[in-house]
């Protein structure tokens, strides 16, 4: 004899592995239990940190198991291609079939089906057949949906259906994912990330990228023109801002003021407030005057950096305080005149008169202090990101149609009767949610049922 | 403040629903758990008057925004959350043992808030985006709904035991039968899972906008995802057979862990993004 039962081939064992909801399962556990090491473990540090925190001998270990980088590690992507495989599979497995019974539904009420159905009741009608079939149909077309009508063998079939999309809601998902993994691939190839400090009135045309020595041209100049730190009254940060424009063919083509949640983009780049510093030393600001009062001029001087006055002297800005003896800021100036030793005084920012008193040709006023800030951007361009945004509402689309659809479905048989009337069956099913379902069909039985009597 | 008094009487009245369930089970008398559920209802009052009030000082005060930006206004809204979900699955299953399993969450969640700072602070520049209110709320909402899910699934696991060992007698007697439960976890996490995925997506999008990335493996993004991840195995269990009832139950109470490590755990034991956990 000869065993018509073979083993299966190897392909369709391969097949039927990666086709497996148990795979799928153990991908997501795997996934999850794996994630957290990385949660635990700092990633990306530099390595003179990871060695105060572990012996050796658990470095060693952890960097063979590339646990310092591990969502990026060879085993993590392969867990990762593993599981977009599963679900790929699944989806080219069970999606035809699917939509082959969705396109070829059972629209007979057979008595196997009837078997199946937990809901269901039947009655009796004196009168023709294909009268009643009519009343019928155009009764579930109005408490319901339209119904497709087959005859065979005499008896008349009603088929009508609601929330067919409902069994196309997981394959959704799964594609959803797919094209968020081919987004966030064309980002990682296409685009790149960068930071840049900017001090104030200077500009940019190149980037650093990150995590490389590579330098990123923009193909335009961005220019910082001023940055800004905002305070809440109790000291808090409130706002960080950043003057911007950008310079393109050599003419501002766009000035935009940016804080954190608030980015400029331009050519597809996209630049984010991210950071800020002093940029240099300090300058002090002095406005300068003869005795008489009229202006003569005014000085920005840096630390100690001798600036001379024409037919005057040297002046050097030497010491400043932030409150002098308690009256406030105020900026030691020492002055050397030709043949003359140097003297050193103090000007004090509120009180500009007093410099009066010092009998001089000049009188000096200290405006304040003004210290130069850098801001510090992340630049990203990322050309997959409205790949990946895509897929996320494609995500949640099919979650709700997974979740929230219910596929419903009615079937009315009605056949000609022994004695002679026509004998009725309506019966229904729904694959979700049977509690709510349980409802609608006693308002789908009632409508049918009060037709025509 | 006057916000903070009406949480602390919120916290007085979950701890009064959670006392009339736990008693009406022992007591085996449905009238102390209708006092409870009309508890809950008062609280819902209250603290959804208390969360409006906040919102309203936080304007008064110059500083108008969301009360849901540190660890306190999580909590509180975590447990208005919780309590609100509650009275809905209360209603919708018609029975009132639940509350026995669902509002001690949301009373030790107060208990544990109201031992943080509750003063109203200005939102740091990172915090300051249309973003946060989406975030949050889709998050909370997912978060509550896996809570109540857990709370049934413990349920489950006592009823199955006992329906094991072909005993009705006792507390667990009046559960209602494991179908029901088994049901009610997978319902609660049909809820909670597109609410979470929204959450994430949404936080995504707000990193994207605020920094420039949408996922970078922060600790929290990552557990976010790991939450995601055993629900959605829970979800694929359910239609394998053999992983229905006890397996299922015990990914619901493991996926709940996972969302409170991913909620306190990280801020509290871990580093990363999120403010709240400086507090």
């Amino acid at each position: 004899m000869v065993d018509e039962k073979r083993a299966p081939a190897p392909m369709d064992r391969v097949w039927s592995f990666f086709t497996s909801v148990k795979l799928a399962i153990v991908t997501l556990i795997v996934l999850a239990a794996t994630s957290i090491f990385g949660t635990i473990i700092e990633q990306n540090q530099p390595p003179e940190k990871y060695h105060q925190v572990y012996e050796d001998w658990a470095f060693a270990l952890l960097d063979r198991l590339n646990l310092f980088d591990m969502y990026h590690s060879s085993w993590f992507l392969f867990i990762l291609v593993l599981f977009t495989v599963n679900l790929s599979c699944c989806t080219i497995d069970r999606f035809p079939k699917m939509l082959k019974v969705v396109r070829n539904p059972r629209r007979k009420l057979d008595e196997n089906l009837e078997k199946t159905l937990s809901l269901s009741d039947r009655w009796k009608r004196k009168g023709a057949l294909s009268d009643w079939s009519g009343k019928y149909a155009d009764a579930l077309s109005s408490s319901f949906a339209k119904p497709a009508v087959t005859e065979d063998g005499g008896a008349v079939h009603l088929y009508s259906e609601a929330g067919v999309a409902s069994r196309f809601g997981v394959y959704v998902v799964h594609t959803s994912i797919v094209i968020i993994f081919v987004g966030a691939i064309l980002g990682n190839v296409l685009g790149f990330k960068g930071y840049v400090n900017i001090p104030e009135g200077e500009a940019v045309s190149q980037v650093p990228v990150r995590g490389g020595s590579r330098v990123q041209d923009l193909g335009f100049t961005l220019r910082c023109n001023a940055f800004s730190l905002e305070t809440y009254p109790s000291g808090q940060p409130k706002a960080y801002k950043s003057d911007l424009s950008v310079i393109d063919g050599g003419r501002e083509t766009l000035r935009k003021t940016i804080v954190v949640n608030d980015p400029l983009r331009y050519n597809g780049i996209w630049f984010y407030q991210s950071s800020y510093g002093q940029a240099g030393g300090a300058t002090a600001q002095v406005t300068v005057a003869k005795r008489d009062g009229t202006p003569a001029g005014s000085l920005s001087l840096a630390a100690n950096e001798p600036v001379p006055i024409a037919g005057y002297g040297v002046v050097r800005g030497i010491n400043y305080d932030r409150n002098f003896q308690g009256n406030g800021p105020a900026l030691q100036v020492a002055v050397e005149k030709p043949g003359k030793p140097a003297v050193s005084f103090w000007i004090l920012q509120g009180r500009p008169e007093l410099d009066r008193r010092r009998d001089d040709t000049l009188v000096f006023s200290f405006g304040g202090l003004n210290s130069k800030m850098y801001t510090g951007l992340q630049v990203a361009k990322d050309p997959g990101v409205n790949v990946v945004w895509f897929g996320c509402a494609l995500m949640v689309v099919g979650l709700i149609m997974a979740f929230f659809l219910s596929h419903q479905r009615v079937w009315v048989r009605l056949s000609p009767g022994a004695d002679g009337r026509v004998e009725v069956v309506l019966a229904a099913s729904a694959s979700r949610n049977r509690l709510a379902f349980e409802k609608k069909f006693e308002r789908i039985l009632t409508g049918v049922k009060a037709e025509g009597q | 403040m006057s916000n903070v008094i009406l949480f602390n009487l919120t916290t007085v009245l979950f701890g009064v629903a959670s006392g009339l369930y736990l008693g009406a089970l022992y007591a085996k008398k449905d009238g102390i758990a209708v006092a409870g559920t009309w508890v809950c209802v008062l609280a819902a009052v209250v603290s959804t008057a208390a969360l409006g009030l906040r919102w309203y000082e936080s304007y008064m005060m110059g500083i108008g925004r969301i009360p849901v930006t540190n660890l306190y206004e999580s909590l509180v809204f975590f447990a208005w959350a919780v309590n609100l979900f509650y009275l809905i699955v209360e209603r919708k299953y018609r029975s009132r043992t639940f509350g026995a399993f669902v509002m001690p969450i949301a009373f030790f969640t107060m208990l544990f808030a109201i031992k943080n700072d509750s003063s109203i602070q200005p939102l740091v520049p990172a915090l300051q985006s249309y973003w946060l209110h989406a975030h949050v709320i889709t998050c909370f909402i997912g978060y509550a709904a896996f809570a109540v899910s857990a709370g049934v699934a413990l349920m489950y696991l006592l009823k199955a035991r006992q329906e094991a060992a072909k005993a009705t007698e006792g507390v667990v007697g009046l559960f209602p039968g494991t179908k029901t439960l088994d049901d009610l976890v997978y319902r609660a996490i049909i809820w909670g899972f597109p609410f979470l995925t929204a959450g994430i997506i949404t936080g995504a999008a707000w990193a994207n906008y605020a920094w420039g990335t949408y996922w970078s493996w922060d600790p929290k993004e990552t557990w976010s995802l790991i939450v995601w991840l055993v629900y959605a195995a829970f979800l694929h269990a359910r239609i394998t057979r053999g992983w229905h009832g006890r397996r299922a139950a015990i990914l619901s109470i493991t996926g709940f862990l996972a969302t409170v490590m991913c909620y306190l755990g990280v801020n509290l034991v871990l580093s990363g993004l999120h403010s709240y956990g400086g507090g």
